[in-house]
């Protein structure tokens, strides 16, 4: 698998890991502030649903650019490790978890043969990555000891985050960034740049 | 001392009793091992106790509210028992009370062991011991290095930024549309900077020669020794015996079966 990337597109891919790794922390953060502030409702158990989508955009992202087979995964994982090196709390069972969110992403592009980056595609890739998420979460964090239909208000409350914050949101910075003209020397700039001549003509 | 061990063995480690302990739902068996690495941390760990409770207390407030959370909306297989207290109309049984107490150490016992392994354990020596022991790629280790350098000038770049803003008179804006465009000022030129950074970085390691081959040699060499194994089987062999002590006493359950 790695034998197919260039060392540019590791490192470009560590450093995104690196990136959203600080950013997955903080919003840890706004995932308890949240949660706090729905207290009174009685929707406390939403208050990290809501933005778990946050937790998958790294793969998104970097699948988008790179545009290859592992990327989604690797990605995820490299921010999982980030969070490690920082001292969070979840401990290196917080790899574990990025692998399985990784692994997630990473089925929807592989169901279309690492071929077709879409909206559509990115979006499903996000909730595919919710979907696996949380029948992990189900079984680590012990939520399956909670009533039937909490867990599937939550579930579907994930998975729509996951489709709007990871896919959309992902997809939003990803062209932002190819805007700017860094990613040039990778997939995504290369695309835009044909779109672009092909325009002109 | 804890410090010392090999950072890839420490953390498989710490990773097997958090995955084992999900499957438990007494309490009986996270308080105990909950003890046993309050004991670990504070003998053999050398960690201070004033630095480790800075860290921690925030997070019993969250394994509060967990458990909390948990009590209030068990499911029926854990709810048995008899109701202990009606609140509205919400009955707490003695059954989900156990399963929130249980959830709640669960969480503290993740948190502590992490501290155990994070407090203990140079980034730099783990990155090394997770290329040299586990196998990982060296271009995915040493790229996750020089992306872990890059943070401090990250914190620079931000205030740059800053900076290059105030100067040109772009104050802070009002309202969701001009939220979203602040976030697009500062978020991209960061990016985008980091990415051209990966670049340059990914340049100057092939230009010195930087193949990423995995057959190479190390100036720093991660061993495991005895010592690392004796931690290991200690960290879990622990467990397992606490596990076999809950099963002795009837406490043992294991979701939702009592043993």
């Amino acid at each position: 698998m790695t034998k197919q990337w260039k060392l540019k597109e590791i490192v470009l891919m560590s450093i995104l890991g690196v990136v959203f790794g600080i950013i997955y922390l903080a919003f840890f953060l706004v995932g308890q502030g949240i949660q706090y502030a729905l207290v009174p409702f009685g929707l406390a158990p939403f208050g990290y649903e809501i933005i778990f989508g946050i937790w998958f955009i790294v793969s998104i992202i970097a699948a988008y650019i790179l545009r290859k087979p592992g990327v989604a995964f690797t990605a995820e994982v490299i921010a999982g490790i980030t969070e490690v090196l920082l001292g969070t709390t979840a401990g290196p069972g917080l790899i574990l978890s990025a692998a399985v969110q990784g692994a997630g992403a990473e089925l929807a592009f592989a169901m279309t043969k690492w071929k077709d980056y879409r909206l559509r595609v990115l979006i499903f890739s996000g909730m595919s990555a919710a979907l696996i998420s949380f029948a992990w979460h189900l079984f680590y964090a012990g939520n399956i000891a909670l009533t039937p239909w909490l867990i599937v208000a939550t579930l579907v409350v994930r998975v729509i985050s996951g489709a709007l914050l990871a896919g959309v949101l992902g997809k939003w910075i990803s062209d932002q960034l190819a805007k700017t003209g860094v990613l040039r020397g990778y997939a995504l700039g290369k695309e835009l740049q044909k779109r672009r001549e092909t325009g002109a003509a | 001392m804890i410090s010392s061990i090999n950072p890839s063995i420490k953390a498989i480690a710490v990773l097997i009793p958090g995955i084992l302990l999900s499957f438990t739902f007494d309490v009986f068996t996270p308080l105990s091992y909950f003890v046993f690495i309050l004991i670990v941390t504070f003998t053999i760990g050398g960690i201070s106790i004033l630095k480790w409770l800075k860290i921690f207390s925030p997070f019993v407030f969250v394994a509060l509210s967990f458990g909390w959370m948990a009590i209030l909306y068990t499911n029926q297989s854990f709810s048995n028992g008899e109701v202990i207290v009606t609140l509205w109309s919400l009955e707490i049984t003695s059954g989900s009370m156990l399963t929130g107490i249980s959830l709640a150490l669960r969480s503290l016992c993740f948190v502590a062991l992490s501290l155990l392994f994070a407090l203990t354990t140079d980034s730099t020596k783990f990155m090394l011991s997770l290329m040299q022991q586990c196998k990982v790629p060296p271009v995915i280790t040493y790229g996750i290095l020089a992306g872990y350098r890059f943070l401090p000038l990250f914190q620079q770049e931000l205030q740059i930024l800053r900076q290059a803003h105030h100067i040109r008179g772009v104050g802070r804006t009002k309202g969701l549309k001009g939220k979203l465009n602040q976030f697009r000022r500062y978020a991209i030129p960061l990016l985008a900077n980091g990415i051209r950074k990966a670049e340059r970085v990914a340049i100057a390691m092939e230009s010195k020669g930087f193949t990423g081959d995995t057959d190479r040699t190390h100036y720093h060499q991660m061993t495991i020794e005895k010592k690392d194994w004796i931690f290991f089987s200690f960290i879990v062999g622990i467990f397992f015996l606490i596990v076999a002590l809950s099963y002795s006493l009837g406490y043992l359950n294991i979701f939702g079966k009592q043993f």
